[in-house]
C-alpha cells in the first residue's frame, strides 16, 4: 500500500528552506556587486555581475595560501586521526575487562568535560615554547584532542565486532599489530567515515584553535584569515562577501557533490 | 626497548619538521623585521614607506602585520614568548606595561631623538611613571581628539565654531531643531565613545587623577559627575541608529553628508576623505567648559616605535626607526594620515586642521586620560553600556569598582 | 600471549602520554596558576584563594556567567523544537525528501565564524535598509546595538546554524522507530499529536537527551559567535564566559585571574553536565 505524498508538509518544508537560503542569496549577491549599487535595495539582484571583487579578495587575503594551510591541515588531520584514534580505540576496546584499560577509557570520555578555556592558557604558551606555535602543531594538537570523542564513539563500535574474527587470525600466529590492519581496520570503514567527516568539518571551520596557537600570518586558515582582515574591509562588503564566499566555496562544493555520504554517516553515527 | 625508541624517532621526526619550518623562512642574507601595529588606517602609508626603506636597504626585510582586535593578539604573543620585532602602538597603558618589564630597548641619547619636540619625549616619560629612567618608544606621530564638522553644513545653520560649552549646546539645539542630525555618532564600537569622555575629562578630571586614583586619594565619583553629566547631554544630540551603527559605517553615513559633527580624533579624516573627496571638514577642540581660554585639546602619541630587547636584529631595527623619523618620511605621514608629526620642523599646513592650529602653538593641550587607566579596565564598554542606560552613578561606581578589582589582581 | 599484551600496550601508551602532554599537563597549570597572580609573563606569587574570592565579586564575569547561561537555555530550547519540527517533517511521506535534508543539513557544514559576519551585515545593513524601505520602524534600529537584545540576536545566529546537526541526529532516532508501530496507533483513532507524544517521543526519548546535553554543551561554549556578530558589546552585554577568558586572560594581563575562572567554568560544566544526564535519564525511565 503506497499512501499519499504529504504536500502540506513538503510546501511547509520547501518554504522553511527560504531561511536557509536567504543569508547565502545576500552574501552571493553583494560579492557580485559594486561598492557604489550598495545604496540600492540589497535584495535586487546586481546590474552586471563582477567578478573584479573576487579577484581582489583573492590578492588581498592571499587566499590561495590560506585554502592550502586548510587543506594541509583538515587533510592531515583526518588521516592521522582515523588511523591513531582507531588504534588506540582497538586496545582499549579488546581490553575493556582490564582494569587498566579501563581506566584509559574513562581518562580519555572525561576530557570531554574539560572546557578548552581552561586549557587555552596554558596550552598557548606551552606550545609556543616547544616551536609549535605553527600549522604542525595545530595538526597535532587537533588529533590529540579529538581522542576523547573518538575513543568514545569507536570503542562502543569495536565491541559489537565478534572477537572470534580475530581469534582465528591469531591462530595462525598473526601479530595483534596485522590483525588491527588486516581484519578489523576494514571492517571500522563505517564508523572511519564518520569520525572523517566530523573531523573534517570541525578542522576546516574551526577559528579558535588557530586564533590562539599559529603566531605566523602565514600560517593562517581560511576562517582566522577572514577575521584577520575584518578591519581592511573596512565597509568594502563587496570585497568582504566576495572573500566569505571564496572560504565557504571548497566545503559547499565537497558537500554537494557528496551530500548523501556525508548526512548518512552522521546518521550513523548518531545511531550508534 | 621498542616503546622508548618509538618515542624518540617520533620526537625528532616532530622537532626536525618544526626546525625546517624555521629554516625555510630565512633567506640567505637578508634579515627579516616583524613590525606589529595596531592601526588599520594606517596600512598603506606604512606599506610605501617601507617599499622605500627597502629600496634603500637591500638587505632588510620589514613584515608588517596589522591585525584587528590588535592588542590581544600580541598580549597572547607576550604570552606565547614570541615578540615581534618592533612595535608601531600607541603610547598607552600596554606601552607602560611593556616597559615596567624592561621588554623594550632604551633609545635616550639616539640622535634620531633629537628633531622630536620636546613635549612628546615628556608624554613619555610620563607614561613610563618616575621609576623608569630612559626613552623606550620613539614617538613617531601625535593625535587629537578632534570634534570633525562639516563646513557646509555649519555654514548652512548660520553659525561659527563654538567657542564655549553653552555655545556649542546651542548649535546643537540649533541643528537639531531644523531636521539635521547635530552629531554622527557610531556606539556599536564601544571605542567610538572615548574621543568625547576624553575630551570631557582631559577637560575636567583633577590633575594627576590616575596617580591619586591608585593611592585611593580621588574616586570617580568623587570627580567624574561632571563628564558624566555633559557626555549624556551630547547623546541626545544624536540619532535613533546611533547605537546601530560602527565607526566604518559611520564614516560613510558622515561623508555623505549625514550629521553637522563627529566626535573623532584626526585619524578619521583621511577615512572621511577618502570615502568622499569632496568633503569640506573642518576640526576644533570641543569646547568643554564656559571659559575659553582654558579649553585644551587632548593630544596624545598615537603611534610609537619600539623596539623588543629580544630581537635579534636590534641595529636593523634602529635603522628602519630613524629613517622612519626622517623629514620626507614625516611628511608623507601627516599628509596622508591627517596626523600630527612629532618634529619640531615639520609642521601641518593642512587647511582641515587650520582649527586646532593654536591649540599646537599655544600648548593648550592636555593628554589622553584614558592612556593612563589600567589596562584590562573596558572603560570603553562601561561608557556605551552608561551611553545606552543612562545611569551616572551605575557608571562612576563601576569604574572605581573596576580599577580597584584590576588593582588586587596583581 | 606476552607479544600480544606488549602491543596493545604500544597502541596507548604513545596516545596517552601525548594526551598527558597536550590535555592533562596545561589542565593542571591551568588549576595551579588559578592560585596565583601570574600575568602569563615575568614573576608570580601563590596568593592563594584571592582569585576565586575576586571573580565572584566581579560584575563582568558574574554578567559573563549570565548572559552565558540565557544564552545556552534558550538557544538549546529553540534548537531543540526547531530540530524536531523539521525532522518530523523529512520523516513524514513527502516529495524531494532527500533534496530537502540536504538542504536543511547545509548551515552545518559552514564556518560559524563567517556566518557571524555575514549575520552581523544582517542586523547592522540589510534590516535597517530593509525597514526603511517598508516603513516599519520596530525594525529600523539593530538589535545588536541594543545592551538588552543584542543576545537574541546571537541567539538567532546560533539557532540558525545549530539546527541542522540536531536535525539529522532526531531524522536518525525517527527512522528506527518501526513503522507498524503508527499503522497499529492510527487503527485505534489516536489523533497525530496524542500519537506524538504517547508514541514516537517515548521511542525517540534517548536521541532527545543526547540532542539536550550535546546542544547545551556547546553553547556554554560559545565563542565564534560572539567574535563574529558583538565582539561581547554593547558594554559586557554578550560577553560569553569563553570570549572573557581570553580577552581578560591575554588582553589584561590576568593570566592567573582568568584561570580561576575557568576552574568554576570547568565545575559549572561538569556538575550541570551530570545533572542533565540524571535527570533526562530519569524521565526516560519513567516513561
Amino acid at each position: 500500500m503506497r499512501k499519499k505524498k504529504n504536500w502540506l508538509v513538503t510546501s511547509l518544508l520547501i518554504i522553511g528552506t527560504l531561511l536557509i537560503f536567504f543569508p547565502l542569496y545576500l552574501t552571493i549577491n553583494i560579492a557580485l556587486k559594486t561598492p557604489e549599487e550598495m545604496a540600492k535595495p540589497l535584495l535586487s539582484l546586481p546590474d552586471e555581475w563582477r567578478f573584479q571583487n573576487f579577484l581582489d579578495a583573492i590578492e588581498m587575503t592571499n587566499f590561495f595560501q590560506a585554502l592550502s594551510n586548510s587543506f594541509i591541515v583538515t587533510f592531515s588531520v583526518v588521516v592521522l586521526t582515523v588511523l591513531t584514534n582507531s588504534l588506540v580505540s582497538y586496545a582499549i576496546a579488546r581490553n575493556m575487562h582490564k582494569k587498566f584499560y579501563k581506566g584509559l577509557f574513562y581518562y580519555f570520555v572525561s576530557a570531554m568535560f574539560v572546557p578548552f578555556p581552561i586549557i587555552m592558557l596554558p596550552l598557548v604558551r606551552q606550545t609556543a615554547i616547544a616551536g609549535m606555535d605553527n600549522l604542525i602543531g595545530l595538526i597535532f594538537l587537533y588529533i590529540v584532542f579529538q581522542l576523547s570523542f573518538n575513543v568514545f564513539i569507536y570503542v562502543g563500535y569495536i565491541k559489537s565486532i565478534p572477537v572470534a574474527l580475530e581469534e582465528a587470525a591469531v591462530m595462525d600466529g598473526a601479530s595483534s599489530w596485522k590483525i588491527f590492519w588486516k581484519v578489523i581496520f576494514p571492517l571500522l570503514s563505517p564508523m572511519n567515515a564518520t569520525v572523517a567527516i566530523l573531523t573534517a568539518l570541525y578542522a576546516w571551520n574551526d577559528f579558535m584553535l588557530p586564533l590562539v596557537i599559529l603566531t605566523d600570518p602565514e600560517d593562517a586558515t581560511l576562517p582566522l584569515v577572514q577575521y584577520i582582515f575584518q578591519s581592511e574591509f573596512s565597509t568594502n562588503y563587496n570585497l568582504a562577501f566576495a572573500s566569505y564566499l571564496l572560504a565557504l566555496l571548497p566545503m559547499i562544493i565537497v558537500y554537494l557533490i557528496a551530500q548523501k555520504w556525508i548526512i548518512g554517516n552522521v546518521t550513523r553515527g548518531a545511531v550508534k | 626497548m621498542r616503546l622508548i625508541s618509538s618515542l624518540v624517532i617520533s620526537l625528532t621526526t616532530a622537532a626536525l619538521l618544526v626546525g625546517c619550518s624555521d629554516i625555510s623562512s630565512q633567506e640567505a642574507g637578508i634579515v627579516e623585521l616583524e613590525l606589529f601595529s595596531n592601526k588599520a588606517e594606517n596600512i598603506a602609508t606604512y606599506e610605501s614607506m617601507i617599499e622605500r626603506f627597502e629600496e634603500q636597504h637591500p638587505n632588510i626585510r620589514i613584515n608588517l602585520y596589522a591585525p584587528p582586535d590588535a592588542e590581544t593578539l600580541l598580549r597572547t604573543r607576550l604570552v606565547k614568548n614570541d615578540m615581534p620585532d618592533m612595535l608601531a602602538i600607541a603610547g598607552n597603558a600596554l606601552y607602560r606595561e611593556l616597559v615596567s618589564v624592561d621588554m623594550l630597548v632604551n633609545y635616550e641619547g639616539e640622535p634620531m631623538l633629537d628633531p622630536i619636540q620636546p613635549a612628546y619625549l615628556q608624554t613619555i616619560s610620563d607614561l613610563e611613571g618616575s621609576e623608569k629612567e630612559g626613552i623606550h618608544g620613539v614617538p613617531f606621530a601625535a593625535n587629537a581628539n578632534t570634534m570633525i564638522y562639516n563646513k557646509v553644513k555649519l555654514k548652512e545653520l548660520g553659525e561659527d565654531v563654538p567657542k564655549t560649552w553653552d555655545e556649542f549646546i546651542q548649535v546643537l539645539h540649533k541643528a537639531k531643531a531644523v531636521g539635521e542630525i547635530p552629531i554622527y555618532f557610531t556606539f556599536q564600537d564601544s571605542w567610538t565613545t572615548m574621543p568625547a569622555w576624553n575630551s570631557l575629562a582631559g577637560n575636567l578630571q583633577p590633575k594627576q587623577f590616575a596617580e591619586k586614583k591608585i593611592n585611593k586619594e580621588v574616586t570617580f565619583q568623587g570627580t567624574h559627575q561632571e563628564v558624566a553629566e555633559k557626555l549624556l547631554q551630547l547623546k541626545d544630540y544624536g540619532h535613533n541608529r546611533m547605537f546601530g551603527i560602527g565607526y566604518n559605517d559611520g564614516n560613510r553615513e558622515f561623508s555623505q553628508g549625514k550629521g553637522v559633527f563627529y566626535s573623532q580624533g584626526n585619524w578619521a579624516i583621511p577615512e572621511l576623505i577618502k570615502l568622499n573627496p569632496e568633503l569640506d571638514l573642518g576640526v576644533f577642540a570641543m569646547p568643554i567648559t564656559n571659559n575659553p581660554s582654558k579649553n585644551k585639546l587632548v593630544s596624545g602619541i598615537d603611534v610609537l616605535f619600539a623596539t623588543l630587547k629580544e630581537s635579534k636584529h636590534p641595529e636593523e631595527a634602529k635603522q628602519f626607526i630613524s629613517f622612519m623619523m626622517e623629514e620626507q618620511q614625516q611628511q608623507q605621514y601627516m599628509e596622508e594620515q591627517s596626523a600630527f608629526s612629532v618634529r619640531k620642523d615639520v609642521l601641518s599646513d593642512d587647511p582641515i586642521m587650520e582649527g586646532i592650529q593654536d591649540n599646537f602653538s599655544e600648548g593648550k593641550i592636555s593628554s589622553f586620560p584614558d592612556h593612563f587607566y589600567p589596562a584590562g579596565m573596558g572603560a570603553q564598554n562601561m561608557i556605551q553600556e552608561f551611553l545606552y542606560q543612562g545611569n551616572i552613578s551605575k557608571l562612576l561606581k563601576d569604574l572605581d569598582r573596576e580599577w580597584d578589582q584590576i588593582q588586587l589582581r596583581y | 600471549m606476552k607479544s600480544r599484551q606488549r602491543a596493545f600496550l604500544l597502541m596507548t601508551i604513545p596516545a596517552v602520554i601525548l594526551f598527558f602532554i597536550f590535555h592533562t599537563f596545561p589542565l593542571l597549570q591551568g588549576i595551579l596558576y588559578s592560585f596565583t597572580n601570574w600575568r602569563g609573563y615575568g614573576d608570580w606569587d601563590f596568593i592563594g584563594l584571592s582569585n576565586y574570592v575576586n571573580v565572584f565579586k566581579d560584575m563582568r564575569a558574574l554578567n559573563a556567567y549570565g548572559f552565558t547561561f540565557q544564552f545556552a537555555i534558550v538557544s538549546t530550547v529553540l534548537v531543540n523544537i526547531f530540530s524536531l519540527l523539521i525532522a518530523l517533517g523529512l520523516n513524514a511521506n513527502i516529495k524531494f525528501q532527500k533534496t530537502l535534508r540536504a538542504v536543511y543539513f547545509l548551515p552545518n557544514i559552514l564556518s560559524i565564524l563567517i556566518v557571524g559576519f555575514i549575520f552581523q551585515f544582517i542586523f547592522t545593513i540589510f534590516l535597517p535598509q530593509f525597514s526603511d524601505a517598508l516603513g516599519i520602524q520596530a525594525l529600523a534600529t539593530n538589535i545588536l546595538g541594543s545592551p538588552d537584545h543584542a543576545w537574541v540576536g546571537v541567539v538567532i545566529m546560533a539557532v540558525w546554524q545549530a539546527t541542522a546537526f540536531n536535525t539529522i541526529l532526531y531524522l536518525a532516532g525517527l527512522q528506527t522507530v518501526p513503522e507498524d508501530v503508527y499503522e497499529a496507533a492510527a487503527i485505534d483513532g489516536a489523533s497525530p499529536w496524542k500519537r506524538f507524544w504517547k508514541i514516537t517521543f517515548p521511542l525517540i526519548a534517548p536521541f532527545f537527551t543526547i540532542n539536550m546535553v550535546l546542544a547545551l554543551k556547546t553553547f556554554l561554549m560559545v565563542f565564534d559567535h560572539i567574535i563574529a556578530l558583538t565582539g561581547g558589546g554593547p558594554g559586557y552585554a554578550t560577553e560569553s564566559i569563553s570570549v572573557l577568558i581570553y580577552r581578560g586572560g591575554f588582553e589584561g594581563g590576568q593570566f592567573g585571574y582568568q584561570s580561576a575562572n575557568a576552574v568554576i567554568y570547568f565545575i559549572v560544566i561538569v556538575v550541570l553536565s551530570i545533572i542533565q544526564l540524571r535527570f533526562l535519564q530519569n524521565r526516560e525511565v519513567q516513561q
